[in-house]
């Protein structure tokens, strides 16, 4: 469960991303975030992620209070979330298979155990005998779906998605929200930012609009 | 424990990612650690050696005093308690004239030679020792003050020129710890920036492990693994390029020294000198990734 309580996120400068922010969600819920670039939707995923604090209020993510949380713990708790950033962060020194492999590698999974379930990733986002390639040599949709096997080849329990629809046509667009909602369906919590609301309507779930860094009607 | 071993098997294997994607400069900068503690290395040998010729030779500044073939016993007997009741000295002894000509035998290895003379060619001597701390001037004026006593024919000052070669050693020695310590520094430095250079090109590596949940420990580990390697390698790659020298130079010396009519030859490494060059190299590359690190990694949160 992921809970804000009154969360107020004020940058250097006195830019107020995230002003007086109060919602839940539920385990096992898809909850899209709506809004135009600068409305505050990474920076609310961040503070979900644990990777930027808040100025005020509680982040309750899985019942720990991320604000008053030491910085040695963080780690730990990073691990129970899947992040797909909006600008990649492919490492492109490495192919393919050792980029999915990098949060078990974290963690510390044996050898076998890790290369099963990298192969694993990759099949279930269809990048299945690309996994010796460089990532360099894959179309802006594959970089896509490699982006999700990172994030979810350790099998978190929430998935953190920032813009992953923008940049690819509608057709593939729609795979890639086939492929969330198939998470969704084992049960992970999904929480999935685009600026494009008509790919969100048909999947008729709950929308968090924000404007300004507060939520909008 | 074993998920501990399989944290650090993943970071050794990381690290020899990060090798094999920059063979070249890691192969550079093991060059220049190597030269830099073959530097010492070679110097500390180089002074051993020495050490190991010049230690035989005694230090205590000796005084031989020849006496005239004229003198008297009486005469001897003066000058001998006169001597020994000279504090400047440490020890007077007395060597007759038959007594050298015995020693002298025993030394040329055979009678042959002096069996021929009808009359003992050598003269009756003191052999003096004075104190350690004795200074040249303070000897000399002694070697002059005895030149006139009566009944000496000659006095002779000998190793001055050991205790001088023992002074240079001592030169060489404070030599070898400036070298020692700038070279050390030099190591720290040189292993720091290494590790400054392999995070540059691996921050967005850092980065992104860094948001997916790695804890500081398992950013550090291939930066210490590394520089661990580069201190072992390095330190036996200094012991080679040592050895390589050595090899190189040896029977010149060796020619040098038998001129000389000694034996010498430049010392070899035991394995205790290796052990401790590895050690101390391998302290101070690991001194210089935990600096660059700890400096480095604080940008990443």
């Amino acid at each position: 469960m992921i809970q804000f309580q009154q969360v107020t996120k004020r940058y250097p400068g006195g830019f107020d991303a995230v002003k007086q922010l109060s919602f839940e969600i539920q385990d096992g819920e898809l909850v899209f975030l709506a809004g135009h670039s600068g409305a505050g939707k990474s920076t609310l995923l961040k503070l979900i992620a644990g990777i930027e604090r808040p100025t005020q209020g509680a982040v309750l993510v899985n019942g720990q209070n991320l604000a008053r949380m030491r910085r040695a713990s963080m780690p730990y708790t990073r691990r129970h979330i899947g992040l797909i950033f909006q600008d990649h962060k492919i490492l492109y020194d490495r192919s393919v298979f050792e980029n999915v492999r990098l949060p078990l590698d974290i963690i510390g999974f044996d050898h076998r155990e890790a290369k099963r379930r990298v192969q694993a990733a990759l099949d279930k986002v269809g990048l299945s005998g690309k996994d010796a390639l460089n990532p360099v040599s894959l179309s802006g949709g594959e970089q896509q779906r490699l982006c999700i096997a990172r994030a979810v080849v350790h099998r978190p329990s929430i998935l953190l998605a920032d813009e992953p629809t923008a940049n690819l046509d509608r057709d593939y667009a729609n795979d890639i929200l086939e492929l969330f909602k198939s998470f969704h369906q084992v049960g992970v919590t999904l929480v999935i930012s685009a600026h494009d609301e008509t790919l969100m309507a048909d999947y008729g779930r709950r929308i968090l609009r924000l404007k300004n860094g507060q939520f909008s009607a | 424990m074993k998920h501990w071993i399989r944290l650090n098997w993943i970071a050794f294997q990381r690290t020899l990612g990060g090798i094999v994607r920059a063979p070249l400069s890691s192969l550079l900068n093991l060059l220049v650690i190597a030269i830099a503690a073959a530097f010492p290395l070679g110097f500390y040998l180089l002074i051993a050696s020495a050490q190991g010729v010049i230690g035989k030779l005694p230090v205590e500044p000796q005084l031989s005093v020849y006496l005239r073939t004229s003198v008297t016993a009486d005469e001897i007997n003066t000058l001998k308690q006169h001597l020994q009741a000279d504090t400047r000295l440490a020890g007077v002894r007395f060597i007759g004239k038959d007594e050298a000509l015995k020693q002298m035998q025993a030394s040329v290895g055979g009678g042959d030679l002096l069996a021929g003379l009808t009359d003992n060619p050598l003269p009756d001597a003191f052999v003096l020792t004075a104190h350690t701390d004795a200074s040249p001037e303070s000897l000399e004026a002694l070697q002059k003050e005895l030149t006139a006593s009566s009944g000496v024919d000659q006095v002779q000052l000998d190793s001055a020129w050991a205790r001088r070669l023992q002074q240079l050693i001592a030169v060489g020695k404070g030599l070898l710890q400036i070298i020692l310590v700038l070279l050390a520094v030099a190591l720290v430095l040189i292993t720091g920036n290494a590790i400054r250079l392999q995070i540059l090109t691996r921050r967005d590596e850092i980065e992104v492990a860094k948001l997916i949940g790695a804890t500081n420990a398992f950013i550090r580990r291939p930066f210490v693994y590394f520089a661990a390697m580069q201190g072992v390698l390095g330190g036996l790659l200094a012991c080679a390029i040592v050895w390589g020298a050595r090899t190189w130079l040896n029977p010149a010396v060796e020619a040098l020294a038998r001129s000389y009519g000694q034996q010498f030859s430049l010392a070899l490494a035991d394995w205790r000198v290796v052990v401790v060059t590895l050690v101390v190299t391998t302290l101070l590359c690991l001194l210089g990734a935990s600096l660059a690190v700890g400096r480095h990694l604080r940008q990443f949160h």
